[in-house]
């Protein structure tokens, strides 16, 4: 629940929208920022506040928010 | 986000917070459409990597030193079809500078293993003319600068060490190229040094490779402050919004400890203490600026005998009373005693950078002056040279022989000022100053000293127009066209070109476009001078008529009446002529032989 919570602390604060709540679908269709530029600020916000690294694989598919949550749990646990 | 709020948020911008940054950039770009844009300059941004986070950036870090952009984005790795189609969008958006983002796989063909230097040298000559080429093309087409970064040395290195070891590497001939083009680079194109900005960040955190093969970027975002504010310091630069003058405190700042209570012997300035040779290191780094030519000065709060005895009597010092322009140590709080060495040294407020050990008299100059830079001077003065250095403050276009021996020129004129007193009156002291003027047509060895005082004077200005150096090379060329420079020295010091002149002959009447003069040498009679100049250059040039226009700016109210002065009489428009303008106030003089002369004590050679 707690990555969900910070991950949408991020996602607030980069595409700048304090009413934003995520949803395990969301993605780039539903944001109209989102684009290949935000999405690679979003990937180094999130990487400096959970403290990891994400290969060129990871970047490229993790897509939406649910993607994002599973990728962060498995690699916290790690 | 109202004005006030935009101010405070260019002021705190945190060089290292990208992410800020970028969302400033973009909240710019939705309320900068609502400002005038007349008074903007428009900047298009080319480049083979993708350049929209820059340009976000860039846009935050031009308005923080007071540049209203209006930036056009080039395609994605359209450096070429932008530049080399006569009817792209660049040129429709017309640009007042071109911006060239490079990266280094731009090079295609690098020299193979044991290359010969004749070999390396045909391929130096092939990535010339490349260059060459774009730069003719949009200097034919629009009459722009041209702002192109150097290659930043890639971190990978095939040969690792041996790279430096060879000539014919790649990372060698790279630099070779960066150097090469900085030879044949025509004068309106300047060299943005960008290999400089990722050493200083270190390559490991600049190259950024899931951002480059995700979207192209030939730079981590991380970084992107230190290239916007890099960038837009040149284009400030570039623009006349240079900074001459650095203040100095005194106590903790120039020395350690305070005067007042050690006496002068009892200052820390032991290059045996590791924080007293912290102290001098950072006198030796100012004394090096003011040997490129900025002016010192210094303001503390202290009296004015005890603050000068450092200087006189301990032989540590680097800094001597004489590399000090304007000397001012009372109780008086610091924002007025900053206006006065403005007023004294006859610059700007704006030309004003402020170096205070003590974050409290900072706070009050910012409130106060907002227009001094403030430096964020650290707490540790062990970094104080390396945070001044890294802040910049002093990035000029150009160093001239004139700017180096102007900081020696301001003292000059204060010794000057103090020994006037034995004078009976004025005329008897120009008199003995045996000024001499040297008054020319402008040539190839002037032409940079020329365009430097158009574009940076602002007080003795009639019409601020802005000129680069192709407008300039064409008026030379151009028969309705006279460009004159007068050089000034008296038996004190060599002052070299101080006033340009550009007179423009619209039939039979002579314009004067451009009249600038500096204001090291006011009230020394060379007005006279140059209006003398002027009439003799109209006649010349067959006219029988002279027009002057004065177009008000916030700084230059000082020749408001210079031409009514001189008998000119006031006209609301000219018929026949091109001299018509809505912003400024029209003066004619009808009868050239009614000029109205002062006498001067200046010979003319």
């Amino acid at each position: 629940m707690s990555i969900k919570k910070d991950l949408e602390e991020i996602f607030r604060d980069v595409f700048e929208d304090n009413d934003l709540e995520l949803f395990d679908k969301m993605s780039a269709k539903d944001i109209d920022d989102w684009d290949s530029l935000t999405h690679i600020q979003l990937i180094l916000e999130i990487e400096k506040a959970f403290q990891v690294k994400f290969t060129l694989e990871e970047v490229m598919k993790t897509q939406n928010v649910g993607e994002f949550i599973d990728l962060l749990t498995i690699k916290i646990r790690k | 986000m109202n004005e006030k709020e935009l101010k405070e948020a260019l002021d705190n911008i945190e060089i290292e917070d990208y992410l800020g940054i970028l969302k400033l950039g973009k909240r710019l770009m939705n309320t900068i459409k609502a400002f005038k844009q007349e008074k903007s300059i428009k900047i298009a941004v080319l480049g083979s990597c993708s350049i929209q986070h820059l340009i976000s950036a860039l846009r935050v870090y031009l308005l923080k030193y007071d540049i209203q952009a209006d930036i056009y984005q080039g395609e994605y790795n359209g450096i070429e079809m932008d530049a080399l189609s006569d009817g792209s969008d660049l040129y429709k958006f017309n640009p007042q500078i071109v911006l060239i983002m490079t990266y280094y796989k731009d090079i295609k063909i690098i020299p193979d293993l044991f290359a010969g230097d004749n070999d390396i040298e045909l391929h130096l000559k092939r990535e010339e003319s490349r260059y060459r080429n774009l730069w003719n093309h949009i200097n034919e087409k629009c009459q722009c600068h041209i702002f192109q970064t150097n290659f930043v040395l890639p971190s990978l290195r095939t040969l690792g060490n041996l790279e430096y070891k060879y000539k014919f590497s790649k990372n060698t001939y790279i630099q070779k190229i960066n150097l090469h083009l900085l030879d044949s680079k025509p004068n309106n194109v300047d060299f943005i040094d960008l290999d400089f900005i990722a050493s200083y960040v270190g390559k490991g955190k600049w190259f950024d490779n899931v951002a480059y093969f995700m979207s192209k970027q030939a730079f981590s975002l991380e970084v992107i402050g230190f290239v916007a504010d890099t960038i837009a310091k040149m284009i400030a630069a570039h623009k006349g919004l240079v900074r001459k003058c650095l203040v100095l405190d005194l106590d903790n700042t120039l020395w350690g400890g305070i005067v007042g209570d050690l006496g002068f012997e009892g200052i820390n300035l032991d290059p045996n203490d590791p924080i007293g040779e912290a102290y001098l290191n950072f006198q030796q780094y100012v004394l090096d600026l003011k040997n490129r030519g900025v002016i010192l000065a210094v303001c503390s709060k202290n009296d004015l005998d005890i603050a000068k005895e450092p200087f006189i009597e301990n032989k540590k010092m680097i800094l001597s009373l004489d590399d000090i322009s304007c000397f001012i140590a009372n109780w008086d709080d610091k924002s007025s005693n900053l206006r006065q060495i403005a007023s004294e040294l006859n610059i700007g407020i704006d030309s004003l950078v402020f170096f205070d050990d003590n974050p409290a008299e900072r706070e009050i100059v910012k409130r106060f002056l907002p227009e001094v830079w403030v430096v964020n001077v650290p707490e540790d003065p062990a970094n104080y040279a390396s945070v001044l250095a890294f802040e910049n403050p002093f990035e000029w276009s150009y160093i001239t022989k004139e700017d180096i021996s102007r900081s020696q020129s301001y003292i000059q004129n204060k010794k000057r000022i103090t020994s006037n007193l034995s004078f009976n009156d004025y005329n008897e002291y120009l008199q003995d100053l045996e000024m001499q003027a040297f008054i020319k047509y402008i040539d190839n060895d002037d032409s940079t000293r020329f365009l430097q005082l158009i574009n940076k004077t602002n007080q003795f200005n009639l019409r601020t127009q802005r000129y680069n150096e192709l407008q300039i090379e064409q008026f030379s060329n151009d028969k309705n066209y006279s460009l004159i420079s007068i050089s000034i020295s008296d038996k004190f010091s060599e002052y070299g070109i101080v006033s340009c002149i550009i007179l423009r002959k619209e039939k039979r009447i002579c314009f004067i476009d451009t009249w600038v003069m500096s204001c090291r040498v006011l009230k020394r009679g060379i007005e006279s001078l140059v209006m003398e100049k002027i009439i003799e250059s109209a006649t010349e040039m067959g006219c029988d008529q002279v027009v002057g226009e004065y177009i008000p700016t916030v700084k230059n109210a000082m020749v408001k009446n210079i031409y009514i002065d001189f008998g000119f009489e006031p006209v609301d428009f000219l018929e026949k002529t091109n001299c018509s303008s809505s912003e400024g106030n029209l003066y004619l003089l009808k009868d050239l032989n009614k000029i109205k002369q002062n006498p001067y004590y200046i010979s003319k050679n």
